[in-house]
């Protein structure tokens, strides 16, 4: 195992994670223009805004911490991916072997905190509204979903990613066996996306898309590409721990989609929730929902 | 029994009011001088129950070098309003402001000082309101020719047409339809009568 | 005789194939993208902000050719000026227009950004909007319906794909001195002396 094994399997991962993650969020808006009886723009469309963006100038400076914080976003979710395992039958020559869920867990945060300071910089108000409403929400995100990967973690008597995979591979998915911490890792999952009860980070109707509101051009196109990789190494954290990760592509793209399907669901059916609604309920159901799970292990 | 019917005679009784012009049922104009306004609307706003400022608004008299002043009241109960005028000099005079009684003159006197050039004394701020940094005449005083300003300040683009006469260029389209439909209409019987040759 | 915007309009929308300032295969690409991308900053000045909403909700649809809103000026590509503009309206949309990155476009909606409209004698609407911002595609009408919007953002499509020289962005800041110069004459003079992003684009 050569450091360029490594590297070649983490560019393809990251490649994947790219091409996957523009044509989900393309799906996620024609399939929510079909709900509402739109035709919808083309599934390629996030990946032209992006591009567009790209390619474009920027109208604003506030200094070099400004523009670190797209910088330090892409890093923390290019360094998820990367540390997730992708598929069972790359175990040997990928980096996931170096993290464990701490780290994950860990590295998912990160980039929102490092977001945040570069707003701060820009002090722009609504930036910094969205920057707390964030902050806010993750409380309630975050508490369901730790108390799931609480409860996963100690039936696999591991915080080994692939552990946990192994631990599936044997006594089936933890999905069927546990489907409490499922559930309410789910909520807190679909939070994690940003879709509908829960996006009150980047509202664009009260907050003008809170701590985007100050980034233009390339540094906002850099955020929209992170955010397809991020949203898919999301995806996969999900696919890893709870459905037993996935041995071919194939059954990636199947599993991965069928998740973000049901977060396109939840988004179109519910309208967003107030920040303190949102923390409330995050905080009362799901969480009753995984302690109990946990006291049921 | 109706309000403002028996309003007028505790009115003209305690006040010298110049007028008292009952226009409908539930609306009537009080008209006084301008000394005595302030007593007039003390005594409306606490004994005779006219709590609502609606609005003020000016109508400037430009032939008899006036301004007249008009409060327009609503009734605390009753559905009916009341408006209190009073005259001032064209230039020159100003007006105590009424923001000590109503906060919402503010705005409304902000904007008659913008419009017509009126000074309210003891008014918080007069700075401009829906005009910006506006150095010409006040716009809705009457010796304001828009026309003249708009010439002076704008240039329209070439090919717009105005004061075109609406009814005659109506007249002109109509019988142009008319013409037209007939030479149709004789155009078809000419081709049926050949269709019949035939 | 043709009236004055529609000679006006008749440049804008001119096929110019052959005036394409930058070729090769990378210009087309990123054309392409910008063509296809367009994120819109809706300014409801007058009576128009009506017709945005119906163009990009359900019944018009806007989002199928990639047009869709954008919640900041830093993020727009495209400013509506919705019609008619009063003084005051008009420092603010300076203000917004030198704020958005280029490359940005301008669409003016309705005949009182063309000649006055139904405004054409108040003392205080602008007449012209050209000559204070640079307009890229004019929407004529008293209102435009959602479809004449609809065909005037397909119309600076085309023109962002033909890259006709110079778009409105380069012309503005090609003759500030012009359009600072009309600015100032309904302004008055307190309006910034230079091009907002003079500071950001100095160094290169
Ligand atoms: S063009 Fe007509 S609809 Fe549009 S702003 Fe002017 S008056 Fe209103």
């Amino acid at each position: 195992m050569t450091i360029l094994t490594i590297m070649g399997q983490g560019m393809a991962v990251l490649l994947f994670a790219y091409v996957a993650g523009m044509l989900y969020y393309g799906l996620y808006r024609n399939i929510t223009a079909r709900f509402q009886k739109r035709i919808g723009p083309p599934v390629l469309q996030t990946f032209y805004d992006s591009m567009k963006l790209l390619f474009k100038d920027e109208a604003t400076a506030f200094g070099w911490m400004f523009y670190l914080g797209p910088v330090i976003m892409a890093t923390g979710s290019v360094l998820t991916l990367l540390l997730l395992p992708f598929l069972r039958v790359w175990h040997e020559g990928s980096l996931s072997v170096y993290g464990d869920l701490f780290v994950i867990l860990y590295l998912m945060v990160m980039g929102p905190l490092g977001n945040a300071l570069a707003v701060g910089v820009s002090g722009n108000p609504f930036g910094v509204m969205g920057v707390t409403r964030g902050l806010t929400r993750l409380m309630g995100l975050e508490l369901p979903f730790y108390i799931a990967v609480i409860g996963v973690m100690s039936v696999a008597q591991s915080s080994d990613i692939w552990h946990i995979i192994a631990w599936q591979q044997i006594h089936g998915i933890n999905m069927i066996h546990y489907p409490l911490l499922f559930i309410a890792a789910l909520f807190s999952f679909v939070g994690f996306m940003g879709s509908s009860p829960f996006d009150v980070v980047a509202a664009p109707q009260e907050v003008y898309s809170g701590p985007r509101s100050e980034f233009s051009g390339k540094f906002l196109g850099l955020l929209m590409s992170q955010n397809a990789i991020f949203g898919f190494a999301k995806l996969l954290l999900m696919v890893d721990l709870f459905w037993g990760g996935a041995d071919s592509i194939v059954e990636l793209i199947l599993k991965t989609f069928t998740l973000f399907l049901v977060t396109i669901v939840i988004g179109v059916v519910y309208g967003r929730f107030k920040v303190h609604q949102a923390v409330d309920f995050l905080v009362k159901f799901p969480t009753l929902l995984g302690v109990v799970g946990l006291l049921l292990l | 029994m109706n309000i403002l019917a028996s309003l007028q005679p505790q009115l003209c009784d305690k006040f010298e009011t110049q007028a008292f012009d009952l226009k409908r049922d539930d609306l009537a104009q009080v008209i006084v001088e301008k000394k005595i306004w302030r007593a007039v609307m003390d005594y409306l706003k606490e004994e005779a129950g006219f709590v609502t400022l609606l609005t003020i608004t000016c109508t400037d008299w430009i032939e008899e070098e006036r301004f007249e002043l008009n409060y327009i009241f609503a009734h605390e109960t009753k559905r009916c309003d009341l408006m209190l005028s009073f005259s001032i000099a064209r230039d020159g005079e100003s007006v105590q402001t009424l923001t000590d009684r109503w906060p919402q003159a503010e705005v409304m006197e902000r904007d008659l000082h913008e419009m017509f050039g009126i000074v309210f004394e003891g008014h918080p701020n007069l700075a401009s309101f829906a005009l910006e940094n506006w150095h010409h005449t006040p716009p809705l005083r009457r010796e304001f020719d828009t026309l003249a300003f708009v010439n002076e300040h704008f240039e329209f683009r070439k090919g717009r047409e105005e004061n075109v006469d609406v009814k005659a260029e109506a007249k002109r389209l109509r019988a142009l339809k008319k013409a037209k439909a007939q030479a149709e209409a004789e155009a078809k019987k000419e081709k049926g009568a050949d269709d019949a040759d035939e | 005789m043709k009236e004055g915007f529609l000679i006006e309009q008749e440049r804008l929308e001119h096929e110019a194939a052959a005036s394409l300032k930058s070729s090769g295969l990378i210009n087309d690409i990123i054309r392409y993208f910008r063509k296809k991308s367009i994120f819109v900053l809706a300014y409801g000045t007058g009576c128009g902000a009506i017709e945005m909403p119906p163009t990009f909700t359900s019944r018009y649809d806007a989002e199928r050719f990639g047009i869709r809103g954008a919640a900041t000026p830093r993020q727009a590509d495209v400013i509506v000026v919705s019609g008619y503009l009063s003084f005051k309206t008009l420092r603010r949309i300076i203000h917004t227009y030198e704020q958005m990155a280029s490359p940005k476009y301008v669409i003016a909606l309705g005949s009182c950004t063309i000649n006055g409209g139904m405004y054409w004698d108040s003392y205080n609407t602008i007449k012209q909007l050209d000559k204070y911002i640079p307009v890229d595609m004019y929407a004529n009408g008293c209102m435009p319906r959602p479809e004449a919007l609809l065909e005037a953002f397909i119309a600076l499509q085309k023109k962002i794909e033909n890259d006709e020289e110079p778009s409105g962005w380069e012309r503005y800041l090609e003759n500030i001195e012009w359009y600072r110069q009309n600015q100032r004459a309904v302004l008055g003079e307190d309006i910034k002396p230079a091009y907002e992003a003079d500071w950001y684009t100095e160094g290169r």
